[in-house]
């Protein structure tokens, strides 16, 4: 079946099974390999992607669920001022180890501050409470974003 | 087989489908996907066709009726449900508990209760609410069931080959009642599975219980609600109800049944619903949550 849907901005068409997971095709069809598989089963976070401004994870979304919709992934988002400003901030918070995590924690980053610009930190807690990190115990995460929302708040303030 | 999966262009197009074809009708697929999932490469395994309805906007929203009940369109996710100021305060609570952010954009009510499971989150308001599951058919077939009928028993509704569920109204309001009780018991604060979830509610007006409803889910093969247990509380004068808390929970403990951890469940439901009385009895909350 031929699927066609925007991915990272740009119109793409893809003739693949209608049932391959949107995670797959993101991977093996177009080369992003920023989303990751872990868990499998939509818990752990690992495969989050923006569907039409949602995060979602891409484990549990066949591919024929974005026909004609709108898909960003960790490619787009780094681009952005905002994601380089949260990807900035984890690496001067020492929030990042193995990193097989972090794709997916800095597109719920980017969803938390795109929604809520100057979160407490509870509310950043349960922005990342469906993405698993097993090694560094969040609390560097969670100051990480802290610190992305006050760069995003001074660059506002600076701009007037 | 026909198409392995076909996505419908809109609901007329998705009863035509169902009626030609025994299929999988497929929403948020959130528990679909992970059923069929085969491991790391494989193509998920669905033994018959899949009908994708999860973008279907007819189905999507919440708005409220002339008749002031309100409406969910079957395709509805979590966070819609959450973010509508028409939804009921007791299912935003459970609908903003269910899985964790992502999971919440893509699970759908609809397909919550096709699951029919017992540890669904968003059943037991919809029991509590006497809310009312409406399901279409090709040519203008409708039926609107009332959930306690249409989920039969475990895993099992009351949904025929041709039908798609459409909807589901919700006919008591926040407003209807004095008291809102919501307890979910999960092992942790996101993608936690209800070890038991108790939603009640009372309605007191001039001195007197003029309703009372307590509905469990997790304790048995369905969601438990027994009108013979309410009507204990309902009539009494308000200072009577204290008195009563005991009765009430020993009579609900002959309702539930629950297979897994007996003991607890029954203890815990227990101890949530002389809770909820007693902050009834001493006025204390208006609604109270976990």
């Amino acid at each position: 079946m031929t699927i066609e849907f925007s991915l990272n901005c740009e119109h793409v068409s893809i003739d693949v099974d209608p049932t391959k997971r949107l995670l797959d095709v993101l991977r093996d069809d177009f080369g992003l390999t920023g989303v990751k598989e872990g868990c499998s089963e939509g818990e752990c976070g690992a495969c989050c992607v923006l569907l039409n401004g949602q995060l979602v994870t891409s484990c549990i979304i066949p591919i024929a669920g974005v026909h004609g919709q709108d898909v960003r992934t960790i490619e787009w988002v780094r681009t952005t001022r905002l994601g380089e400003t949260i990807i900035q901030s984890y690496a001067d918070g020492g929030a990042v180890q193995c990193g097989f995590c972090i794709p997916g924690m800095v597109m719920a980053s980017y969803y938390l501050l795109s929604n809520n610009p100057n979160p407490t930190k509870k509310e950043i807690r349960k922005g990342i409470s469906g993405n698993m990190c097993r090694c560094t115990g969040y609390d560097l995460i969670v100051e990480s974003i802290y610190l992305a929302a006050k760069r995003v708040g001074e660059l506002h303030k600076a701009r007037g | 087989m026909s198409e392995k999966l076909h996505i419908a262009q809109n609901l007329e197009d998705a009863l035509l489908f169902r009626k030609e074809n025994d299929c999988i009708v497929m929403a948020g697929s959130s528990d679909l996907m992970v059923s069929a999932y085969q491991g790391y490469g494989a193509l998920p395994k669905f033994d018959k066709p899949v009908l994708l309805i999860r973008n279907l906007e007819e189905l999507i929203g919440v708005r409220r009726n002339s008749d002031g009940t309100v409406e969910i369109g079957a395709c509805t996710t979590s966070r819609q449900i959450v973010e509508s100021p028409d939804t009921p305060w007791v299912l935003k609570q459970a609908a903003g508990r269910m899985g964790a952010v992502a999971l919440r954009n893509s699970a759908t009510i609809g397909g919550n209760i096709a699951n029919a499971s017992p540890k669904g989150d968003t059943p037991g308001p919809l029991y509590l609410l006497d809310a009312v599951v409406n399901v279409m058919s090709l040519d203008g077939g409708r039926r609107s069931i009332p959930i306690r009928d249409f989920i039969i028993k475990f895993r099992t509704i009351d949904l025929k080959n041709d039908e798609i569920i459409t909807s589901v109204t919700i006919p008591v309001s926040d407003k209807d009642m004095t008291y809102w009780f919501y307890h979910k018991i999960g092992t942790r604060a996101a993608n936690a599975i209800s070890k038991l979830t108790l939603c009640a509610c009372a309605k007191v007006s001039w001195g007197e219980v003029k309703d009372f409803r307590i509905a469990a889910t997790a304790s048995g093969p369905v969601t438990n609600r027994s009108r013979d247990v309410e009507n204990i509380a309902i009539g009494l004068k308000f200072d009577e109800l204290a008195a009563k808390a005991s009765e009430i929970s020993g009579a609900f403990d002959k309702v539930i049944s629950p297979r897994a951890m007996p003991e607890f469940r029954r203890e815990a439901t227990r101890r949530m619903i002389e809770f909820f009385i007693d902050k009834v009895s001493k006025n204390s909350y208006k609604k109270f949550y976990n």
